[in-house]
């Protein structure tokens, strides 16, 4: 999880980088820890150090990491060529090795070809068949044959294993986004918030499901949990704010007919109103305009 | 670094000295004949300023303080990781064309 000094960091790297600032190896190592998927940046600059032996030799052992996340990397870049050179490296080093033997399957993804990939995959399992990220790899391969039903099946079984693995859990959540089984993936995103309680966006994502199932209900509760990311974001967060807004509208449109007089006229949507163009205020003053003529119209400022 | 280690030198020879001034204090007793009842003020008021200073340099010294806010810049969650482990290569990406001469050198 990328807090927000990583992110910065990260980003300050990346520039850096890129205009030839060195420290290569310091952001790939950034990239690694943060699990940020940049693969076309890691590929370029991965391969640059590859390429230079005296700056290859200067890693050691880490070399063999770097090869392993620069075939990622070209995969994900449909450079298979270069995938296959970084694994054939690989392979020579390390012959008969598990992870290897996973990357080649996943060549066979990237390439397209399934059952090879399904072959190589059901070989290693029957060396390990604990192995989680081969497990996970076979509900990614359903998942990339567009089988998104399938994939959450094998995913339901791979987590009644390992249900601590809330990269599963939040993986599933997105896949039942995916095929509209909001209630499914709501249960997802409560796991993931008895899991990590004090992470913002699992708080924010359990509310866009909430809010996208609607209901009076649901539409209570969303606020609730985009109130609870306003708090534990310190009001960082525009996407919890927006939300705050919207819920507060569609409340207000369901229980129009039915108390009148009751005037429920929170403090918590004009505030969440006054953070939003405060916000935009501050870092996108020509949007301002636009933003508050948007919430004129649904009548959260006047 | 700097601020604090000297104000934990000044902390410990403060308490160097306040013990220095008791065993005096003590042995002085011993030559006038009296029972020993406490130390006298000026030491006490040196002790205490003494652990005041080590505690400040025990505090400051080793390193700065970390936010424990969780809405502070450090602690503050923007980003999930991407979930490598079930990373797909058919996305829209893979039309996007790479600079063909990059190759791997064996």
């Amino acid at each position: 999880m990328a807090t927000a000094v990583e992110e910065a960091q990260l980003n300050q790297l990346e520039i850096q980088v890129d205009n030839g600032g060195g420290g290569a190896w310091e952001y790939l190592c950034l990239v690694r820890k943060l699990k940020a998927r940049r693969s076309d940046k890691v590929l370029k600059h991965g391969l640059f150090i590859l390429n230079n032996p005296r700056a290859r030799s200067k890693l050691g052992e880490e070399e063999f990491t770097l090869y392993e996340q620069v075939a990622f990397a070209a995969m994900d870049c449909r450079r298979n060529d270069i995938a296959k050179d970084c694994i054939g490296a690989l392979f020579k080093k390390f012959p008969g090795s598990i992870r290897v033997g996973r990357l080649e399957g996943m060549l066979y993804e990237a390439k397209g070809a399934w059952s090879e990939a399904e072959k190589v995959y059901t070989r290693l399992l029957a060396d390990s068949p604990l192995d989680q990220v081969i497990l996970k790899r076979k509900v990614a391969m359903a998942k990339a044959q567009g089988n998104s039903a399938a994939a959450a099946e094998y995913l339901n079984k791979y987590l009644e294993t390992f249900m601590a693995d809330h990269d599963a859990w939040r993986e599933l959540a997105e896949l039942y986004i995916s095929i509209q089984m909001y209630k499914q993936a709501a249960f997802c995103y409560e796991e993931l918030i008895l899991c990590q309680p004090a992470c913002p966006l699992y708080h924010l994502a359990y509310a866009d499901v909430l809010y996208t199932m609607g209901g009076l209900e649901n539409l209570q509760a969303a606020k609730k949990y985009y109130s609870s990311t306003i708090n534990l974001t310190g009001g960082k967060n525009t996407r919890a704010l927006y939300g705050i807004c919207l819920c507060s509208v569609a409340i207000n449109q369901l229980t129009k007919g039915r108390n009148k007089d009751e005037k429920d006229i929170s403090d918590l949507q004009s505030l969440a109103a006054e953070g939003l163009l405060r916000d935009y205020k501050e870092r996108a003053p020509k949007k301002l305009s636009l933003v508050t003529t948007t919430l004129r119209n649904i009548k959260m400022v006047s | 670094m700097g601020v604090g280690f000297t104000v934990g030198v000044l902390g410990a020879l403060l308490l160097a000295h306040a013990g220095y001034l008791t065993t005096q204090y003590r042995g002085m007793l011993k030559i006038i004949d009296e029972e020993f009842s406490g130390p006298p003020a000026g030491v006490v008021i040196e002790l205490l300023l003494g652990l005041l200073l080590c505690m400040v340099a025990g505090f400051a010294g080793p390193g700065k303080f970390h936010s424990i806010l969780p809405d502070s810049e450090e602690n503050r969650i923007v980003k999930l990781p991407s979930n490598l482990d079930f990373m797909i290569f058919n996305h829209r990406g893979s039309v996007l064309p790479f600079d063909p001469e990059l190759k791997l050198k064996i």
